[in-house]
Order: C-alpha cells, then structure tokens, then sequence
C-alpha cells in the first residue's frame, strides 16, 4: 500500500507541513458537545435514579406500559425503565476505559513510529493484519480463548483490535509535524525520544488526539454493546442494553418498548458522542483509513 | 488520502515516437506491481491465520474439555484430546492446517464434521447478504457523497454530513431494530424474520431486504463521509480548479475531473468497510434468523470449537484480502497511469 508511511519526510515540493486549523466556532462546537454531556450524565446517574430493584419481577411478562412500569415489563416482567437505567453504566465505563487506553497507547506508538521509522513499518504491517479480522470475529476469538474473561475480554479485545488502527491515524498526522524546524532542533539538540514526543509532537497533535479518543470511545461503544448483544461479556441477570435488546426481541409485539428503549438508548449514545467528537475534529483528513 | 495522488507530473515529455516503447515499460511496471501487491496480501492473510490460530491455541482450555460430557473422567478427555490430534505438537498442527487449506480442507471440527461441509451452505448465503450490502454502499455512498460536494457548505452538505456521521455510529443491530419496528411491525411490509426454504436459502426474496438494510446504513454512512473527503481534496487539485473556470458544469467537474482523481481513495475506503459488513452480517443473521455463518459461529464459540471458528476467520479473511487486493490494484493503476 502506498498509505504515508510513517516516518517519511515530507517532500519537499509539498511545501511547509499544512497547520490544522485548530480552532472552530466555540460556540458551535458547545452546542454539539452539550447533548452528549447530558446523556453521560443522565447515564451514569441512571442506577440511583431506577425505580425498582433490576431483577425483580413488579409486572407480568412483557405487560404493556403503566401501573407503575412507565416503559411495561421485559420477558421476566421486571421493570423496562430501571433496567434502562441502571445498563448503561458499565457500557460507557468499559467504552471510556477502551477509548483512553487506546488513544494513550496510540498517542505513544503513533509518534514513535515517525520517529523511528523502522517500527512504524512493523505497525503499519500490524494495522494491515488488523484490517483482515472483523471486529466481531476478533471478539469471538478472544471470548473462545479467555471464556471467564467475561466484560473484561471483550474490553481485552476492543483495545487490541482498536489500536493498530488508531496508530495508524496519529502516525498520519504526525509525519508533517516529524520534519518541522522545532522536531528537528530537539532531535539535534540531543532530546530523548520520550521528550520530544511528550513535549514538542503531542502538544500539536491534541487536537487530533481529542477527536481520535471520541471516535475510539463511539468504537468501543460498538463492539461492547455487539459482543454483549452476542452474549458475550455480561451474562442475563445484568441488565445491558444490548442484552436487554436480544433478550425481549421475541416479544416485541407485546411491549415493543422493552427494545426501543433500548435501542434508542444505544442509538443516542454513539450518535450525540459521535457528534461531539467532530465537532472537535481539526480539518484533517484523520478519520479517513489509510 | 490527498497525499496518494500526486498531481500529474508537469515534467512528463510529449508522446512521441517512443510512446509504444513507454507502453511496454508501463504494462511491464504494472504487470510487476501488480505482482508485488499479490504476495503482499497473500503474505498478510497467511500471518493472519498464524496469529488467528495461535491466539486461540496458547490460550487456556481446549476443544476436549469443553465438548465433554458431565460424567466423563480425565480419561475420557485424554482420549477426545488425542482423537481431536490436540496431544500433537502445536507447530505440526499449525504446518498440516495451513498446508491443507489451499486444497478447499478446513480441518476437522470439534464434533468430528468437516468444517469445510459446515460451512458450505452458511457462508454463501453470509456472502450474499454482505456482497448485496456491499453493491449498495458503493452506489449510495458515491451518490451522496457527489450530492454533497456538488453544493460545497450549503445545506445538503451539512444535512448530509451530520446524517452520515451519525449513521455510522450506530450499531448494525440496533439499525436492524429500528427497521423492524417500523417496516414490520408499525407498518406490516415486510417479514420479520426470515424462513429458510426446503434447499436452506431463505424462502423470499423479501427477506432479505432488512438484513441488507441494516448493513448498508451504516456502512454508507462511513462511506459517505470519504468519498465527501476525497472530493473535497480533489476540487483543490489545479486541474479540476482549471476545468471548474473553464465553465464546466458543476456535474460534469465533478464526475469527470474529480471523481477519476479520488477513486483509489474510495476504493481503500469500501475495502475497508468489507471487514465491518461481513462481521455486521453475523450479528444482523441471528436477529433475523437468516441462515448465515452467524448461527454456527454462535454455536462453536459455545463449544469452544477452535477449527470451526478458525476456518471461518480463513474465509473471511481470504474474502476480506480478495477486496483489499482489488483496491491496491486500482490504487497501483492509478498511481502508475499518472507517472
């Protein structure tokens, strides 16, 4: 593949390394920012919140919306709503640990990789293997190989398949950066690799770093709540959206909210998150794979 | 990516009487990379499988004991352990399932049935559902994406950009029931889920409309978004600013002077999405009980079948390497064509 491989130049006919512009409206951005912040919030909240006890029947099974279940009963008549509320927690806790770990580690590994060019080909050899195992067979692999390994595994896997790529995307934006005077200087000046990556690469790259950490946590949002919709990771009693989604799929005619709910929980999520993430996109063409 | 297609080099001489003898140079150059991209994705598949194998081998438990039943003793698992050839040496296991994978042999499952019989009617039917999502990605998203970049910052573009953003964002399955509530069962136009026929096909062709449905929605999505970036790059290009002055129509700049340019770019970006599509395909199978390899995965990772799972990443992985390959030769030919 012809991709820009890490830690080439620049050429030189392309002329200065082209500056992201940094900056968009504020105002803007606050108002695509602001949605996700409250779900988060209205998320996280979500277990103290719950009307009734998860796992206890309080209606019959599937009963339709009312006395005293606003969203009805699922299949084992538990209440819909304190189920609703009470699943999202560990989806955006795993999500947010995926995201950051990551976005960390390929922070680390895509600057290395300009600056020692020959690991960026290994990566980059990495990043094309990663592309040939479809997220979900990955998480089938790895829930084979580690069956106890319940949320954890999945969390496991998300970080291994989601990394090669990530890498990938701050090597790309970092490669312009890799021959600019002040790279250059620190690297003459006799900087460890560490510092010139912590104090003069990073600091230019964050906004691509902020941008990559939302996508990677929409990411990661996705292959949990598809590993849990699999029955991988968090097993029936818990209340997951995704499960929740599978488990009252055959009585979806009885109480179709026991799914919609759900799903638009899920929906909302990656969408708001998503947004937000673009809008503190730089101008760059990072989202684009390789 | 903008970087990957250089402008056109100014330095090129006028074709002249040497032209035939370019030519033969060109296919001969082509013909070699052509090449060289081929063993590449080969080599790369082929490690995948290494590490696809070895991830399931090193790792705790095994086929023996996970298959065995509740009153068997550690004897009767060793005995499953060395029929199931799993007492042998992990590299000789590795050596023979490799060597016979080019013969169409898949290896043995843990239940004792041909993999390759196990999957021989499933995996078609996967292919079906993610090929057809994969036909309508293509056209959708290049749709949009020129419907987009024809109106550069006007409303289209932005109702187009946030839409595809969030499209993509959400998950395959949740798409899937999304368009269940509202073509099945608020409206009754389709069948909820899918039956399969007396030949194991699904019975209707109706059926597969929604599978193909939740596939393609995010997927376009994704894509929507790189063909409106490539484009983006190419209106930036001086021939297609050259062609835009000119007083080209806004059509025509687009679909004859920046689309050619931006090309290997899409390509990357559908091959890429080939990976998501056949996984999504999994996961959409089981909610509409279409009679995909999603099932029997869902079974053999609850047996722990190593073979089975492992000779279904091996397609999926040669189908994946098959789309990547077509997308690095349309990226070597353009490439070349513009040295």
């Amino acid at each position: 593949m012809t991709s820009p491989r890490p830690g080439a130049t620049a050429p030189a006919a392309s002329g200065p390394p082209r500056k992201p512009a940094r900056h968009k409206p504020v105002r803007r951005a606050l108002g695509l920012i602001a949605p996700a912040a409250v779900l988060l919030a209205v998320a996280l909240a979500g277990p103290w919140l719950a009307p009734h006890a998860i796992d206890k029947p309080v209606t019959g099974s599937y009963a339709t919306a009312g006395d005293g279940a606003v969203l009805g009963g699922d299949q084992l008549g538990r209440d819909v709503l304190s189920r609703l509320l009470d699943g999202g927690t560990a989806l955006i806790g795993g999500a947010f640990l995926v995201g950051v770990t990551v976005t960390g580690l390929a922070a680390v590994l895509g600057c290395l990789a300009v600056l020692r060019p020959r690991l960026g080909t290994v990566l980059e050899r990495a990043a094309d293997l990663a592309i040939l195992l479809p997220p979900v067979l990955g998480i089938m692999l790895i829930a084979l190989a580690w069956p106890d390994g319940g949320r954890w595994a999945v969390i496991l896997a998300a970080i291994t398949l989601g990394t090669p790529y990530a890498v990938r995307v701050v090597a790309a934006a970092a490669a312009p950066l890799a021959s600019a005077g002040y790279v250059e200087a620190a690297l003459m000046r006799g900087e460890s690799t560490f510092s010139v990556i912590t104090r003069e690469l990073l600091p230019n790259l964050r906004a691509t770093v902020l941008t990559l950490f939302g996508l990677r946590f929409v990411e990661a949002a996705y292959i949990i709540s598809t590993a849990a919709f699999l029955q991988i990771g968090p097993q029936p009693p818990e209340a997951d959206w995704a499960l929740m989604i599978r488990e009252n799929a055959p009585g979806i005619l009885l109480n179709p909210w026991a799914v919609l709910a759900p799903s638009a929980a899920i929906a909302l999520l990656a969408i708001t998150v998503n947004l937000a993430a673009t809008a503190l996109a730089p101008r760059t063409k990072a989202v684009i794979p390789a | 990516m903008a970087e990957l297609t250089p402008l056109a080099d100014t330095a090129e001489p006028a074709p002249g009487p040497g032209t035939a003898v370019r030519r033969i140079a060109y296919a001969g150059s082509w013909g070699l990379r052509a090449g060289a991209v081929l063993v590449r994705r080969a080599l790369l598949l082929a490690a995948m499988l290494a590490v696809v194998f070895l991830a399931v081998e090193l790792l705790p438990g095994d086929a023996a004991s996970a298959t065995s039943e509740r009153g068997d003793s550690a004897a009767d698992i060793a005995a499953r352990r060395e029929l199931l050839g799993l007492d042998r040496p992990l590299w000789e296991r590795f050596a023979d399932w490799m060597t016979a994978l080019p013969t169409g042999d898949l290896g043995t499952s843990a239940r004792g049935e041909k993999v390759a019989d196990l999957l021989r009617d499933p995996f078609p039917n996967t292919l079906m559902l993610a090929g057809t999502a994969f036909a309508l990605t293509a056209v959708a998203s290049i749709a949009l994406g020129c419907l987009a970049a024809a109106r550069p910052g006007r409303l289209t573009d932005r109702v187009i950009g946030h839409v595809a953003t969030s499209a993509f964002a959400v998950p395959d399955f949740v798409v899937a029931t999304g368009l269940i509530l509202t073509l099945s069962l608020w409206t009754g136009w389709l069948p909820a889920v899918t039956v399969s026929g007396p030949d194991g096909d699904p019975a209707n062709w109706k059926m597969l409309i929604m599978p193909v449905l939740a596939l393609t929605i995010p997927q376009t999505g994704w894509n929507t978004r790189i063909v409106r970036g490539a484009l983006a790059d190419q209106a930036a290009t001086p021939h297609v600013e050259a062609a835009r002055l000119d007083g080209l129509s806004t059509p025509r700049v687009l679909l004859r002077h920046a689309l050619p340019g931006a090309l290997p770019v899409i390509a990357t970006g559908l091959a890429t999405s080939t990976g998501m599509l056949l996984g999504g395909a999994v996961v959409v199978e089981t909610l509409f009980n279409y009679p995909g390899i999603g099932s029997v995965l869902a079974g053999a990772v609850a047996s722990r079948d190593t073979p089975l799972i492992a000779g279904a990443v091996a397609l999926a992985g040669a189908a994946i390497t098959l789309v990547l390959l077509a997308a690095d030769l349309i990226r070597a030919k353009t490439v070349g064509a513009q040295r």
